[in-house]
């Protein structure tokens, strides 16, 4: 029976009991929904590095000012991203650690690491020789930096496992907890992704022509590409009887997630999305819901012409006529793509959605594309008659598709 | 047979050894470090620098990768499509027509040299000279999507870097594809490259062995005299399968993946080991004991011992202290031989299940009155009923997992 109140969590499922993010909007969820509410984009000039000789000139920079009392040498851009949401979602949860440190893990996304840092000690070098190149700048600069900065940060104990799987990092990070807390492996986990800017990343997807010049517009017809952006963001999962058990709140019930591979080409999609419609399938089947039960898609939208034809694609071959009329919203659009933490920071809006019964905007602007056949939310949030249950998609390089199925707890 | 277990039923290696599985095995009886002399002309390199690595020769890849494919491939990927293609030639399985496959690969640092230049191109050419070929190329799950490719593997396809650690997560991640049912098939392994600008960098944060008190630089597991790791590159990947399945099309099952567990020790700082081993020990006899295993069912450790000063103490110790009174069992050293990265441990320990004997490591001289391990002498063992793989990352990762004869 679609739109069915799934009622309280059973004692098995996997909740979310905390939430944290680092966005071009500013240190914190809360910076963050407010911003995704206003529906204006934060990608812009920006200052991480000199972009001046790149293709393009702007990107979605975290501002500066959250660090906090963070000790600095040896840690990354991403890594303090990454340490910062941490320690909000555990602030959130109210997870008292010294009750679970040997049971908690973390499973953390990152597509680039500390290359940002990495850069710099090239350039140091290539300028000023070796000597002059510090070794604290590559100190963390191989892709599990964030995760293991995170795992250190608070002490865990537990499982700690990095996945760089491009732009669908996080998601599958995030999935493989949800596993490993089903399987027992751990009682808590603290799944995301950080990555932070840097000429890599940027100076590739310049050169593969998908960066827009202008702020991106995710599923409009006049789309050319992706915006940059960086940031972090962290769940805190654990089994409903764990959160009961220590008194804590659940947000939103993890109820499913599945990944796929394309194995059809490393940097464009297969153009009749079924890759992403096999991945869609499975994680609604691993949520124990149906396409009808969806509320609310929170697309992978890079703005790309061909992902979001084969986003659009997929979405059809899943929901058929009714993906024309759920509410689609892609949080790229306002921050821009963050790479191996897309999915993490994209998993905190949507459960935000589902909390707030709303899907945030993208910016006014752009013409839309009829041939897609999607309900965009724009401009405005979108309120919500029934909300709950929402997807979230990641479709990366290298075809690996990852999908996140959230249901919201009952409030009868 | 436990007909939903995991078990391994393919094997395909490219190391500083050579290709394939008997290369492999005769350097493990040999107990030489396969090093050979690194070129540091790039500049990266300190003039006392350590001069050694496990570097994969000049191969013939053809049979396994034609040269058209290879072209468009970083070296990672290279390494890691042909030790795929490999494994599922001698699984018996020329096509996966049909089955749902699932790809998980680990590598530590990913495609460095295409990084690299493309890192250098930015920086001294301007972005303007980037070349799209090499951003494709150097995502770290370049290796996962290029194996997904060559053998249209459709299931989950994961990529994880978790350093040291991320082989025997990939190898746990890959059986429990196939044990929870959401793959018939899972290519699981590990592939990684050498370049000057890493080995530099690991030289410089003091990981790499050095000549030093007389010594030459050599990789010396558990030895008083250890001084840091030889750095190694390859690729090694296995076959994972239901035994229910291997058995009912006739394969030969290597060995049963039967217990895994990870863990982290947050006292390790970014780049070194730190002191954990009772938590460590802890969390391996928890991994241990959810699979109805106690230390007692172990005779034969596999040991990701790789000569690092803190690192082989705080092997030893988690080791000592996971089996308290109990003794034991062997300790063999792959890493002594095979070098770090490249997944030769992976490697090592299948032909380790299934009875590969190893020999003494030959520059291993003096124990360690500091450590409670010592590594096998080389004296021929009984095959074993039943080995325990350890890796411990710098900066604080652990994974284990148990093979079993099948």
């Amino acid at each position: 029976m679609p739109g069915v109140d799934r009622g309280f969590p059973r004692p098995s499922d996997i909740v979310v009991t905390g939430l944290g993010a680092v966005t071009p909007f500013g240190w914190g969820v809360n910076v963050l929904w407010e911003g995704a509410r206003r529906g204006l984009t934060a990608v812009g000039p920006f200052t991480r590095f000199d972009a001046s000789r790149h293709r393009t000139h702007l990107a979605a920079q975290v501002p500066p000012g959250g660090e906090g009392k963070e000790p600095a040498r040896d840690l990354s851009a991403a890594d303090r991203f990454a340490v910062a949401s941490a320690r909000e979602a555990i602030a959130s949860a109210r997870l008292d650690l010294d009750s679970c440190r040997e049971r908690t893990g973390v499973f953390f996304g990152s597509s680039a690491g500390g290359m940002l840092e990495g850069e710099l000690f090239l350039e140091t070098y290539i300028r000023a020789g070796r000597r002059h190149a510090r070794r604290e700048l590559v100190a963390s600069q191989q892709f599990n930096g964030p995760g293991d900065a995170v795992a250190r940060a608070i002490g865990a104990g537990g499982q700690v496992e990095t996945i760089s799987s491009a732009c669908a990092s996080a998601a599958m990070a995030i999935g493989s907890a949800l596993r490993a807390l089903r399987r027992g492996d751990v009682d808590v986990a603290l799944a995301g992704g950080s990555d932070a800017l840097c000429q890599l990343t940027y100076g590739g997807f310049n050169a593969l022509r998908s960066v827009d010049e202008l702020p991106s517009r995710p599923f409009r017809k006049d789309r050319t590409g992706l915006s940059l952006g960086e940031g972090a963001g962290v769940l805190v999962l654990e089994s409903a009887a764990h959160a009961a058990r220590r008194g804590a709140e659940t947000i939103a019930v993890l109820a499913g997630e599945a990944s796929t591979c394309d194995a059809h080409h490393m940097t464009a999609p297969q153009s009749d999305g079924s890759g992403a419609a096999a991945a869609i399938r499975l994680a609604l089947t691993d949520a124990g819901v149906a396409p009808d039960d969806v509320d609310f898609v929170n697309a992978h939208g890079t703005g790309t012409p061909l992902n979001d034809a084969a986003e659009a694609a997929a979405l059809k071959a899943v929901f058929g006529e009714r993906a024309r009329s759920i509410p689609l919203t892609s949080t790229k659009a306002l921050i821009g793509h963050l790479l191996g933490s897309a999915g993490a920071v994209e998993a905190v809006v949507t459960v935000f959605g589902l909390l707030h019964r709303e899907v945030h905007p993208m910016p006014e602007g752009g013409a839309l594309d009829p041939e897609l056949g999607l309900d965009l939310v724009l401009g405005v949030p979108r309120p919500l008659s029934r909300a709950s249950c929402a997807i979230s998609t990641s479709l990366a390089f290298g075809g690996a598709n990852a999908v996140l199925v959230f249901t919201r707890r009952a409030t009868a | 047979m436990n007909g939903r277990a995991a078990v391994v039923t393919g094997l395909g290696v490219v190391g500083a050894h050579g290709i394939g599985r008997a290369s492999l095995q005769d350097a493990l009886l040999a107990g030489r470090p396969l090093a050979s002399e690194i070129d540091r002309s790039a500049g990266y390199h300190a003039v006392d620098s350590s001069r050694l690595a496990a570097q994969v020769p000049k191969l013939d890849l053809a049979r396994w990768l034609p040269a058209a494919e290879a072209r468009r491939l970083s070296v990672p990927s290279r390494y890691a499509v042909a030790a795929a293609r490999m494994a599922l030639e001698e699984a018996g399985l020329p096509s996966l027509e049909g089955r749902r496959v699932a790809v998980v690969l680990a590598t530590a640092f990913g495609a460095l040299l295409f990084t690299e230049k493309l890192v250098r191109q930015i920086l001294e050419e301007g972005p303007e000279s980037a070349q799209p070929f090499y951003f494709s190329e150097c995502v770290a799950n370049a290796a996962a999507g290029r194996v997904a490719i060559a053998l249209g593997a459709r299931g989950a396809n994961v990529t994880i870097t978790e350093r040291e650690a991320g082989p025997m997560l990939a190898l746990a991640r890959g059986a429990q594809e196939v044990r929870e049912g959401r793959a018939d098939l899972a290519i699981a392994g590990s592939a990684d490259e050498i370049t000057q600008l890493l080995h530099a960098m690991l030289d410089r944060f003091r990981g790499t062995a050095r000549a030093e008190g007389g010594r030459e630089e050599a990789p010396r597991p558990f030895d008083a005299a250890r001084n840091g790791m030889l750095v190694g590159e390859g690729a090694s990947v296995v076959v994972i399968e239901r035994e229910e399945d291997a058995a009912r099309r006739g394969a030969r099952s290597l060995a049963r993946v039967s217990a895994s567990g990870a863990a982290f020790d947050a006292t390790a700082p970014v780049s070194d080991w730190g002191g954990g081993e009772v938590a460590l020990a802890r969390a391996l006899r928890a991994a241990l004991a959810r699979a109805g295993q106690g230390v007692e069912t172990i005779d034969r450790i596999v040991s990701g011992a790789s000569g690092a000063r803190r690192g082989d103490r705080l092997e030893a110790a988690t080791l000592a202290a996971a089996w308290g009174e109990v003794k034991l069992p062997p300790v063999v050293t792959p890493k002594a031989v095979v070098g770090e990265y490249g997944g030769g441990l992976l490697a090592a320990a299948v032909l380790a299940a299934e009875g590969s004997p190893f020999g003494r490591p030959v520059a291993f001289e003096t124990p360690d009155p500091s450590l409670p391990v010592v590594p096998h002498d080389g004296r021929p063992l009984p095959v074993p009923h039943r080995l325990l793989v350890t890796s411990l990352a710098a900066g604080g990762a652990a994974a284990w997992a148990v093979l079993e004869r099948p």
